[in-house]
């Protein structure tokens, strides 16, 4: 029996595109769209520091194949943005000024690089590394540049200060002990990152903070630590961490705080909208709070879990107890789902 | 990453409406990129479809190396109008970049944006045409300049060269109009500097162009078939052109209508194409060159003068640019079915001259040519082009000018001649030394009637054998001085021979040498004369090719027809009528299945 | 008389006696612009008087034979430039003015004849009439008019009366007939004259008139078909009803009186309008050529 259902999906991510498929599986006839911002088909962002480093290709980063939509008949708008939500309409109005209609709408729009409110006026300095449209033009760069600046240290960026390193490449860290937010380092913590990455031969600040970033007109920068370091960088980057890219969804009824709040069955405050995956923070009946989570697994899982209560199923999304997992050797606490181990070589 | 220059070779749209400068746009980036150094094939068109009124594309294809067709689908579409646009997006390459306007004048319902209609794999960048054209400027007038700052930015294109490209087309008009198109160009720009993130592989950056612009600035022509013929009509002392208005012929008429007057020549608008042959055929008679210039249904009306300039034996050239035929057919769609209207059309016995340049810069040539046999050989030259041809621009070289003995061709009776004066008399050429009115004992009575060696009537069947046979006999003789068939590929026994003809030669040329790569072994044939043909040459080529394709834009193969009864063995067609032009993917692509 | 006009067509009959005879009647002067080949009308055609003031008209100009150049179309009247002693173009059916349009733009020295009947130059070429007149092309157009189609046997032309019977139209025409003059001067024809074939002295002034117009004249000739045409536009009927312009029209340089005249004197000859001042198309294209 034909319907006339529309389900939209935002986000072209691990739990976008687990939320689609699950979708597909349990209803052949509703139309399915997933809206991305990016240019590209479904890839594997913890690749895309193997990508920068010229060790792998871009096919390398694919994780399905067009033909694998087109065989679903699900629909993909790529390179399009939505603007905003429109619950009582129940449309989402794109950047480009196109209207689109849903009968029900995931939001799976993940997260996007944190930027440090103390870093605001260097942003055009910095460069971040979130997604693939990022690092067009990057990779040839970081080839050809022989100094880089690190600022922050998350998982990402540890794993990209040893890419750098093994190209033989200079490489300054500072380390920043709020770059794994929502998670503070402590003094102990930091000194033993400090130690456990000597082996990289890249120079480790802590205990210091920046205070200047200044361009130079042949290219490069001089950074100026509060401690008064001077270093100069053909690049500098920020890794302190993903922050939920919600900002589309917010001022339309939704209740978000740093991501768009949902229940355990990853439905959110308005009807007929649900939100998975790292722009969601999950209520968490353990810790009576809502937390967010990132990763892989806890996307797809998330992911799936949308799709099937979107369909009228009872799914929750359960916590898989307190985790620890590793930071440079510093074992952190953690209160996800999922095990990020597996993540590692995805 | 492209880095070298034999990578560059993508195909460019731009689509819009009319009046949005989707035209000035195209010529704008072709002028660029030629100044760049790079082979441009540009194009505009006018797609007929009842969805697409008002549209227009240009069309351009920049390479680094020759190039032999438009080729097929684009890299790049432009979408200045994104209801048009999307009917373009069948003509864009999967993967390929799709630039529209992220803020339009007027929002979108479902589906009703070309970047919804896009493939999932085509590379889209929003950009704010129409804002940032208000910002440069005021009003939404320079949106296809922002698209092109857009461009320039995104395919790391010179700035400071794409400006002054601007400045140059825009150079005698009002200043204000000159910094609204640079402001919008700039702003363009910057702002798809700042915020794009390329995802693209295609970049000029670090790309030596094959020629130094101090080399071709002084030497490159760019320009269009029609312009092109209208140059080579006056370096080949024309001093006669009427016309009556019809597309795609109209421009040459418009030319010759500024410079003919500057060479002493005249030009004259007709109250219709039959008018138009026939005081081409008047001037003819008078002793000067003539020409005019139409399409089919104007070809149509001429066809009764044109056995009258093979009969009467007058010099008369007609250029017949092809379109989307029967009848008014398609005015604004490239075609070649005029092939059996121009080398067969008419009643009797009619041998005439028809030439088919293969390429913009053979525009030049053929017209040299036309106006020499027309004069030397007292007979009707067809040119057929087509609307491609008229409309495609190309940066060539300058052409060399005619060698003095083509501007002077007329045979000329001495006074032993002129001694009881036999203006057709039977000779071995089947050329009869002429003379023109005002050459006292040269006088004659020319006619439509089969007539006597006087020019009197003569109905004997003796007589109407003997002079049909000196206009045959001429019109063999043309054979003598065409230009040699050009052929392709190896020299070998081939799998595929290829014969092509006018605008789907160079794709067959190059299709030939395309699937070299792919391991097929061909060879390609064409020749700028069609009537009279080398058959000679053309049975030569078939006999050393297992299987003969024969790619023309008719519905049924016109051409095939007519080299299948030459070389007397069936052949493999490739024809479609969907008024592009042929591209050599197209053949490569039937060679393949072959 | 009932003649083929195959037989009309066929090849020139010559004989040593007719040449002897011709070159007699050549030496009578103004018979040295006739050439030596025999008009294959029909005896008592009037066209041979409309080429006898042609001929007179020529001489008494003195032009020179090989700056002369008479384009015709098809029908009886299209043989005439073989008639001539001088250069002739012999065209397609209709088409007399184009050709000598474009023979006239290529070389503007010469005299530069177009003729044609009333089918040809009404009725198949009719569209190129007000074209060649409005443009005011410097040649002199010479209508023979006989209100018929002669050389296909007697069919209703563009100019046939009303209820004329013939063999197209054999319980009479239905059509009504065009007025030449009334046409040409709605065109804006610089130079419009009517002459009768009876009357060689007329047309020889009028031709000569228009010779001298710079610009197009438009001469239309009333001349019977004595072939096909016996009760209508007969050498008697012409005869009894051809009256001089001169009597009614004072000046010729009043186009509201022309038209007058045009309308009410189906049989009045002699010249209805014209206007020395217009500059003829050539001089026009040199007039805004020098002011650019």
């Amino acid at each position: 029996m034909p319907t006339h259902d529309h389900y939209v999906i935002i986000g072209n991510g691990p739990a976008g595109n687990a939320a689609a498929f699950t979708l597909r599986e349990n209803d052949p006839d509703a139309a399915i769209t997933i809206i991305s911002h990016e240019n590209i088909c479904f890839y594997a962002k913890p690749k895309l520091v193997k990508y920068l480093a010229g060790k792998v290709d871009e096919d390398a980063l694919a994780v399905k194949t067009m033909d694998e939509y087109r065989r679903r008949h699900i629909r993909l708008r790529l390179g399009q943005t939505v603007a905003h939500i429109d619950p009582d309409s129940r449309s989402l109005h794109l950047a480009h000024m196109e209207t689109v209609h849903y009968t029900d709408l995931i939001i799976a729009s993940g997260a996007k690089a944190r930027l440090l409110p103390s870093m605001k006026p260097y942003a055009d300095c910095l460069t971040f590394v979130t997604e693939f449209n990022d690092t067009t033009g990057l990779r040839k760069k970081i080839a050809d540049s022989s100094r880089f600046f690190i600022f922050g240290g998350d998982l990402v960026g540890f794993k990209f200060l040893k890419m750098l390193t093994d190209m033989g490449k200079q490489v300054t860290l500072l380390l920043y002990p709020r770059a794994f937010w929502p998670h503070r380092l402590t003094k102990e913590m930091q000194d033993a990152i400090v130690k456990n990455l000597a082996p990289t031969n890249a120079d480790v600040l802590a205990d210091d903070d920046l205070d200047t970033i200044v361009p130079e007109d042949r290219g490069g920068y001089w950074v100026t630590t509060k401690q008064g370091v001077r270093t100069q960088a053909d690049l500098v980057f920020s890794f302190n961490g993903l922050i939920p890219d919600v900002d589309f969804a917010r001022g339309c009824g939704l209740d978000i705080d740093h991501g768009i709040l949902v229940d355990e069955t990853m439905r959110t405050s308005l009807d007929r909208i649900f939100a998975c995956g790292s722009c969601a923070q999950i209520y968490n009946p353990d810790i009576n709070t809502y937390t967010t989570s990132i990763g892989w697994p806890n996307a797809q899982v998330q992911g799936k879990v949308a799709g099937l209560n979107l369909l009228g199923e009872h799914h929750k999304v359960r916590p898989a107890g307190r985790k620890y997992f590793d930071l440079e050797g510093v074992k952190i606490k953690t209160a996800w789902w999922e095990d990020l181990e597996k993540d590692e070589d995805a | 990453m492209k880095t070298s220059d034999k990578d560059i070779n993508i195909v460019i749209e731009i689509c819009g409406s009319a009046g949005e400068g989707t035209i000035s746009a195209g010529e704008i980036l072709s002028r660029f990129m030629s100044a760049q150094g790079f082979e441009i094939m540009s194009f505009d068109a006018y797609p007929a479809e009842i969805r697409g009124f008002g549209k227009c594309v240009a069309h351009t294809r920049v390479s680094a190396n020759p190039i032999y067709s438009p080729g097929k689908l684009a890299d790049v579409l432009i979408a200045l109008n994104d209801n048009h646009a999307i009917s373009q997006l069948s003509a864009l390459k999967k993967g390929g970049i799709l630039i529209y306007d992220s803020q339009p004048p007027k929002p979108h319902e479902e589906d009703e944006s070309v970047v919804a209609q896009a493939d999932a794999e085509t590379i889209s960048y929003g950009v704010p045409l129409t804002m940032l054209a208000q910002k440069a400027a005021g009003n939404a007038r320079g949106r296809n300049m922002v698209a092109l700052g857009a461009l320039t930015a995104l395919f790391h294109l010179d700035r400071d060269a794409f400006t002054n490209s601007i400045k140059d087309r825009y150079g005698k008009k009002k200043q204000i109009v000159i910094d609204s198109n640079v402001n919008s160009f700039l702003e363009g720009f910057d702002w798809t500097k700042e915020n794009i993130d390329k995802a693209d592989a295609i970049s000029f950056q670090g790309v030596t162009p094959p020629q130094t612009k101090a080399e071709q600035t002084e030497e490159k022509l760019i320009i269009n078939g029609n312009q092109l013929v209208a140059k080579a009509a006056l370096d080949a002392d024309l001093k006669f052109y009427a016309g009556y208005p019809i597309t795609p012929a109209t421009k040459i008429m418009e030319i010759l209508s500024k410079e003919l007057p500057k060479h002493g020549g005249t030009l004259l608008q007709t109250e219709d194409e039959i008018s138009a042959i026939g005081a081409v055929i008047g001037a003819g008679y008078g002793g000067i060159r003539a020409m005019t210039g139409t399409s089919g249904p104007g070809f149509a009306l001429m066809t009764e003068f044109t056995g009258l300039s093979v009969m009467a034996e007058v010099p008369a050239v007609i250029i017949d640019s092809q379109r989307g035929g029967p009848s008014t057919g398609i005015p604004t769609k490239t075609e070649q079915s005029d092939f059996n209207a121009a080398v067969f059309g008419g009643t009797g016995d009619c041998p005439r001259v028809v030439l088919a340049p293969t390429d913009t810069t053979s525009c030049y040539d053929a017209t040299v040519l036309a106006l020499y046999l027309a004069e030397k050989y007292q007979t009707l030259v067809v040119i057929l082009l087509d609307f491609f041809l008229s409309n495609s621009i190309r940066n060539i070289d300058v052409p060399q000018k005619p060698a003095p003995e083509m501007l002077n061709a007329n045979i000329a009776p001495d006074a032993a001649d002129l001694a009881g004066y036999q203006r057709y008399k039977i000779t071995d050429s089947g050329i009869s030394p002429r003379t023109i009115p005002g050459t006292p004992g040269g006088m004659f009575f020319a006619t439509g009637l089969e007539h006597d060696a006087y020019g009197r009537p003569n109905y004997t069947d003796k007589g109407h054998l003997a002079m049909t046979a000196k206009r045959f006999r001429k019109h063999a003789n043309v054979l003598n001085e065409a230009p040699a068939p050009v052929i392709s590929g190896s020299q070998k026994t081939v799998d595929i021979g290829v014969i092509s003809w006018g605008s789907s030669a160079g794709a067959a040329h190059e299709a030939v040498m395309t699937a070299a790569e792919k391991g097929i072994s061909g060879a390609g044939f064409s020749s700028m004369m069609l009537s009279p043909f080398p058959e000679k040459q053309v049975k030569a080529f078939a006999g050393r090719c297992k299987k003969i394709l024969i790619p023309e834009l008719n519905y049924r193969g016109q051409f095939a027809d007519f080299v299948t009864r030459i070389i007397n063995r069936p052949v493999e067609r490739l024809n479609f009528i969907t008024g592009r032009p042929m591209a050599s993917e197209d053949i490569v692509e039937k060679m393949k299945e072959m | 008389m009932d003649m083929n006009p195959s037989d009309m067509a066929a090849d020139t009959a010559r004989s040593l006696y007719l040449d002897e005879k011709l070159a007699q009647v050549r030496e009578k002067d103004f018979l040295k612009y006739r050439s030596p080949d025999l008009p294959t009308w029909c005896p008592g055609c009037g066209y041979f008087g409309i080429m006898d003031a042609f001929y007179k008209a020529c001489r008494e100009l003195d032009l020179a034979h090989e700056n002369i150049c008479a384009v015709s179309g098809i029908g009886c009247s299209g043989r005439t430039p073989v008639f001539i002693n001088s250069y002739g173009f012999h065209t397609l059916h209709g088409r007399s003015i184009p050709v000598a349009t474009g023979l006239k733009l290529a070389r503007e020295d010469l005299t530069v004849f177009a003729m044609a009947g009333d089918g040809d130059a009404l009725g198949i070429g009719g569209g190129h009439l007000p074209h060649v007149a409005r443009k005011n092309i410097d040649i002199t157009f010479i209508l023979f008019d006989n209100a018929i189609y002669g050389l296909t046997k007697g069919q209703s032309s563009s100019t046939t009366p009303f209820e004329t019977k013939t063999n197209s139209h054999p319980v009479g025409n239905p059509d009504t007939p065009l007025n030449p003059i009334r046409l040409a001067l709605a065109y804006g024809s610089s130079f419009v004259a009517r002459g009768y074939a009876g009357d060689p002295e007329g047309m020889k002034e009028i031709i000569k008139a228009g010779i001298l117009h710079k610009g197009f004249s438009f001469i239309q000739i009333l001349t019977p078909c004595v072939t096909f045409d016996k009760a209508n536009r007969t050498w008697k009927a012409l005869k009894e009803n051809v009256c001089s312009l001169n009597l009614h029209l004072p000046a010729p340089d009043n186009m509201e009186s022309a038209m007058r005249a045009a309308e009410n004197e189906p049989y009045g000859v002699g010249i209805f309008f014209q206007d020395k001042e217009r500059p003829s198309y050539q001089d026009i294209l040199r007039q805004m050529q020098r002011a650019k």
